[in-house]
């Protein structure tokens, strides 16, 4: 059975789903996304779901990262309301001699036209009267929210089978041929795709794609655990860097990194590092009941950035594999379809090329 | 039976939810969970694990073996978050702020 697409994404993450949600509101080209789970069973499914774009550095991923956010408050006009909340973002910290670094970084994602203040404490606890008198102050910016992540996915899907993308899941693809100027997706369950024009949105797992068109995609894997209150009456006004109040009143608490490949278990350690965490910023979460706890494996670029674009030389299959992978999904769902349909985009991508890792003359990958 | 029954007491979800979010393609326990917030309450699927992995079992026409129960993670029943703190050094958690400054010192 051979199945025949203009584009076959893999992946339905946050980052594949808008992006076949983008090329589907083309409404020009015929789309499958395949997914070897279901939308979210991969990282998508366990974020903190910032919105996150102040203190990104350097200032270009910043400015990235801001285009991105701007274009979040149409999606709800767009494919349906994905809780999205611009609150307003911190991120403390409880050293004064931290205020030169404070206003250095406010200088310069200045330059890029992201709005740094740099609060005294006094105007920290304004914001957030419930924080931790030890806090000396904190980076702030308007711009920064979060959203609900579980809606977001969801929309992009939903909106993209509205406009006729197909979707296929529980499907592991197994193997990609290159046959005469189209790609052999090969799956599990069933059989062969042919398309195009392909995109790998794998996720952590991207980089199991790469090696099946026998191309290096060099990626990390770095868990991080989450720890959930019960639902408290709303004291948390802003997102804080490592403590966010859901719309439902949960407090969602975490900033850890581990690397230890794919594992996803949660593990005691981190948890109690990530409660003495939340005590040290809100004190007043002491009597508070922890209810659950999640764990995801962030996938990260070696070099931290974004990978996006073409795969280099080779027409047609294009890569879109990043850390902050919610905060950008709008604008990569916007530039790999410009890419994918038009072969220009709106903005360079060249610094986010899998070219930028050059190979050493072992093979290694040099970053 | 009665779609509006509701099987997830703690998140108010009821039958004609699930069934939605199976038709999507969603097969189980923890895929209906994301699309719709049962088990995810206070009691964390005690008491609607069973129910939910049932209608689901139903819905597909399948062995309810075959629909994966929620992934059990610590705590096993509510725990004050003083009582779990620990006032080591962290190792494994670390600062937004402090990694963001890094940045700028490294460019
Ligand atoms: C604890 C934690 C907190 C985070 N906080 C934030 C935050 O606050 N803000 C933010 O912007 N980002 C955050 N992130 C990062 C963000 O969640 C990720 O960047 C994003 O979810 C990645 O999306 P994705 O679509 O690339 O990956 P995924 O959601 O993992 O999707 C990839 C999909 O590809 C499929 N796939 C892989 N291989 C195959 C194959 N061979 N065949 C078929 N299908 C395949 C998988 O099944 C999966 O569904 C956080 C991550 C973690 C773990
Ligand atoms: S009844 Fe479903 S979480 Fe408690």
């Amino acid at each position: 059975m051979s199945r025949q697409y203009d584009v076959v994404v893999i992946g339905s993450g946050v980052v594949g789903s808008s992006i076949a949600y983008h090329l589907s509101e083309r409404k020009t080209k015929k789309v499958a996304v395949i997914d070897k789970g279901f939308i979210l069973t991969g990282t998508s499914g366990s974020t903190q779901a910032w919105v996150w774009v102040h203190n990104k550095t350097p200032s270009w991923y910043g400015e990235l990262s801001m285009y991105s956010a701007e274009l979040y408050p149409t999606l709800k006009k767009r494919i349906g309301d994905v809780e999205y909340k611009r609150t307003g973002g911190i991120a403390p910290f409880f050293d004064e001699k931290d205020r030169e670094h404070a206003l250095r970084l406010a200088e310069m994602q200045e330059k890029v036209g992201i709005d740094v203040k740099v609060l005294t404490r006094e105007e920290l606890l304004e914001k957030e009267p419930f924080l931790s008198e030890k806090a000396a102050g904190a980076t702030y910016s308007d711009i920064d929210g979060n959203v609900n992540p579980f809606r977001l996915v969801e929309l992009y899907t939903k909106a993209a089978k509205k406009n006729g993308v197909d979707f296929s899941f529980y499907n592991p693809v197994t193997e990609i041929r290159r046959d005469k100027g189209y790609y052999q997706i090969r799956t599990e369950k069933e059989g062969v795709f042919t398309a195009k024009q392909i995109v790998l949105a794998g996720g952590v797992w991207t980089g199991e794609l790469g090696r099946m068109l026998d191309i290096t995609i060099p990626v990390k894997q770095v868990r991080g655990q989450i720890l959930v209150t019960e639902p408290l009456e709303p004291f948390i006004q802003t997102t804080i860097a490592g403590v966010r109040q859901a719309e439902n009143g949960e407090v969602l608490i975490g900033y850890s990194k581990e690397e230890v490949g794919y594992n996803r278990q949660t593990t005691l350690d981190v948890m109690q590092e990530t409660a003495g965490m939340a005590l040290d910023y809100f004190p007043v979460l002491a009597e508070a009941n922890v209810v659950r706890c999640f764990s995801g494996v962030r996938v990260i670029p070696k070099d931290g950035l974004p990978i996006l674009g073409q795969i280099p030389g080779m027409e047609n299959a294009y890569v879109a594999v990043t850390h902050s992978g919610v905060t950008l999904s709008p604008l990569i769902g916007t530039l790999m379809t410009e890419l994918v349909m038009d072969r220009e985009t709106s903005l360079d991508l060249s610094k986010m090329s899998l070219s930028r890792f050059e190979r050493s003359a072992a093979g290694e990958l040099i970053v | 039976m009665d779609k509006s029954v509701i099987v997830c007491k703690c998140e108010e979800v009821n039958i004609d939810e699930i069934e939605t979010a199976l038709k999507t393609g969603a097969r189980h326990f923890d895929d209906v969970k994301r699309l719709t917030r049962c088990g995810m309450g206070p009691c964390q699927s005690k008491l609607c694990g069973g129910l939910v992995r049932r209608v689901i079992s139903e819905y597909r026409n399948v062995s309810i073996s075959e629909v994966e129960p929620p992934k059990k993670r610590m705590p096993i029943s509510m725990i004050r978050l003083k009582a779990l703190a620990t006032d080591k050094e962290a190792t494994k958690v670390i600062s937004v702020f402090k990694e963001s400054v890094s940045g700028v010192s490294r460019s």
